[in-house]
């Protein structure tokens, strides 16, 4: 009889927790690693931007293509990107806001077009809940095989979009380390060297908008800006180099999105309720928690550290 | 004055509480004009994002514990005193991550942010798990909905945003010299941090004021947009904040008319794309800044 339970719990993880999982660690992979160059260049800013405003593309995609058309999504996010980006120029140029209240009003009124389009014409053709915009729906991950197919025919088409991007995003960010670190810390050196930053910067902010548009429906906006900004400032008080930057910010990231996991998913029937709690939240909230947490840990450590060197001296 | 004419003309066209509606959220709009002008001179506008955010815990938190209570969840007065309370420790914690080497003011809000909204997310969650919870219409806050509001939220908030704008009226002085410059106000004898926490209280007590009707993901488009728009006008600082006002009060007013009459669409989507496009069109409008030229 044990081994019968056992053996349901086995398949209850490989189906149910192990994909949800799964895709909410590539997510991280995607978006911190990008969220490393942009909190390098101190542009989170710019994420939270990019996340909000390509929604009305987003919805527009599968308004014209039809629901699960990855093509259309990417095309439509593309278009509201790209005329976000003008538009948050042409307000930096005729007016003397401040850089963050521009990019402000022009997100807002993206991301309410997208809510919009999304109440009127969405609600039968495009199967994507308003309150799903912003937690995400990672818990719908699980992997549905179809009765008479393969386990991986019922693998989540978000989960495949996101293990594409997670890829793209790590390739990349090998190839270029040296080039993307150069625009990042001294962006005058890196035009002398011959690095072109006219050249990287677009690129740079494309490939951000590609993790940023493949996680969203999967995990929502509050996610993708926790995952772009936390991780690296997590490990922003203890990397000495770039590469321990991005191997704290990966590895202290993974941890958490599996403790933010599982605490929503099970804790709440560890605690004897039956409803299971936000995950995309739950992460979220941790991963903000983490940062003064990681700071104080350095503080802490440090003033360990000092009193004994005095004694000994 | 539009609002007016906005609420005169529509009232006979549609159900008895609509003008009450109509009034509520002209009152809004207006102070979130006057208040974005200040918040923005002083450079503050995005930490009206991060209270609106942040203020979904603590109404959550108030629901739960009025609930627990007895006092019933959906307790106006209850829900405005927990949204104020994580707003105004939102706002407090993001200057102090700012200072931390290496996280900047960008960083600080967005880290503050994930908090704050994902303990929201999971809270709202735990709520809607609840049958009373999924009744207690908190989902209409993400993204407002004017026609959700009880005659209780109606005065609740018709009066913190008056409170507000009496405030801004009878402190304009001293928060105008603080917003432009802050040296200046220091000469001048005026008492600079108690005057910034007065600020800061009026940003918290608008967006909290706006919540039932902007919604908490949009109510930011309400303190700026009218505010930058008003801006682009040019004029003294009087003019300025009266235009944001009224664009304020416009906007907010067209917003709930509009998401009436096409039904579907939130009250806040509403009111940011009106308060945009007015944005948009005073910018092309006014006489473009060119370097030399006196504009």
């Amino acid at each position: 009889m044990s081994g019968a339970t056992g053996q349901d719990l086995a398949r209850e993880l490989l189906q149910f927790d192990m994909p949800v999982l799964a895709s909410a660690l590539l997510a991280l992979t995607a978006c911190a690693t990008m969220g490393n160059w942009l909190v390098l260049r101190k542009e989170s800013m710019t994420g939270d931007a990019i996340a909000h405003s390509v929604l009305p593309g987003i919805v527009a995609g599968f308004l014209v293509a039809g629901r699960h058309s990855l093509v259309a999504m990417f095309i439509g996010a593309a278009i509201a990107g790209a005329l976000a980006v003008v538009l948050a120029n042409l307000v930096q140029r005729r007016t003397r806001l401040e850089s963050g209240a521009g990019l402000g009003i022009v997100f807002s009124a993206f991301f309410a077009l997208g809510v919009a389009l999304l109440e009127t014409q969405g609600a039968r053709q495009v199967d994507l809940d308003p309150g799903c915009v912003l937690f995400g729906s990672l818990e719908t991950l699980f992997i549905a095989p179809p009765p008479d197919g393969h386990w991986l025919a019922g693998v989540a088409h978000e989960t495949w979009v996101l293990a594409a991007a997670a890829a793209l995003v790590t390739i990349l960010s090998l190839l270029f380390s040296k080039e993307l670190a150069a625009l990042c810390f001294d962006r005058e050196h890196a035009r002398v060297a011959g690095i072109a930053p006219r050249a990287l910067e677009p690129a740079m902010l494309f490939v951000t908008s590609l993790a940023i548009v493949a996680s969203f429906e999967a995990v929502g906006s509050l996610l993708v800006v926790a995952l772009l900004a936390c991780p690296s400032l997590i490990a922003a008080p203890h990397a000495r180099s770039l590469r321990a930057r991005f191997t704290i910010s990966l590895a202290a990231g993974g941890v958490l999105t599996i403790a933010g996991y599982l605490l929503a998913a099970h804790a709440p029937a560890a605690l004897g309720t039956s409803h299971s709690l936000n995950a995309a939240g739950m992460i979220a909230l941790l991963l903000g928690a983490a940062v003064p947490v990681s700071f104080m840990l350095l503080r802490l450590s440090a003033s360990v550290r000092r009193p004994i060197s005095r004694r000994q001296a | 004055m539009i609002a007016c004419c906005a609420i005169a003309s529509s009232a006979p066209l549609m159900g008895a509480n609509t003008s009450l509606v109509l009034a509520a959220s002209a009152i809004f709009g207006a102070t979130a004009g006057a208040v974005g002008t200040l918040a923005l001179a002083r450079r503050r506008s995005l930490l009206a994002d991060v209270a609106a955010h942040a203020s979904l815990p603590g109404v959550c938190l108030a629901f739960l514990a009025g609930e627990a209570l007895g006092l019933g969840g959906r307790n106006p007065l209850l829900l405005l005193a927990g949204a104020c309370v994580t707003a105004l420790l939102a706002t407090w914690s993001v200057p102090r991550l700012a200072r931390l080497r290496g996280v900047g003011s960008d960083g600080a809000i967005a880290v503050t942010l994930s908090f704050f909204f994902g303990l929201g997310a999971v809270l709202l969650s735990l709520i809607q798990s609840h049958e009373s919870g999924a009744q207690g219409g908190l989902n209409h806050l993400l993204y407002g909905n004017a026609a959700a509001t009880t005659h209780a939220d109606l005065m609740t908030v018709t009066t913190v945003a008056l409170a507000a704008i009496v405030l801004v009226a009878l402190f304009f002085k001293e928060l105008a010299a603080l917003c432009f410059d802050e040296q200046h106000a220091a000469v001048l004898g005026i008492a600079v941090r108690p005057l910034d926490l007065l600020l800061l209280g009026l940003l918290v007590a608008t967006v909290v004021a706006g919540m039932q009707m902007a919604g908490i993901v949009l109510v930011v488009a309400m303190m700026i947009a009218p505010a930058a728009a008003a801006r682009a006008m040019r004029g003294s600082l009087t003019a300025v904040v009266s235009v944001a006002a009224a664009i304020g009060a416009t906007s907010a007013t067209a917003g709930v008319l509009i998401s009436r009459s096409a039904g579907t669409v939130p009250t806040g989507s509403a009111m940011t794309l009106v308060a945009a496009g007015i944005f948009l069109i005073s910018m092309l409008a006014a006489p473009s800044r060119r370097r030399g030229v006196p504009a």
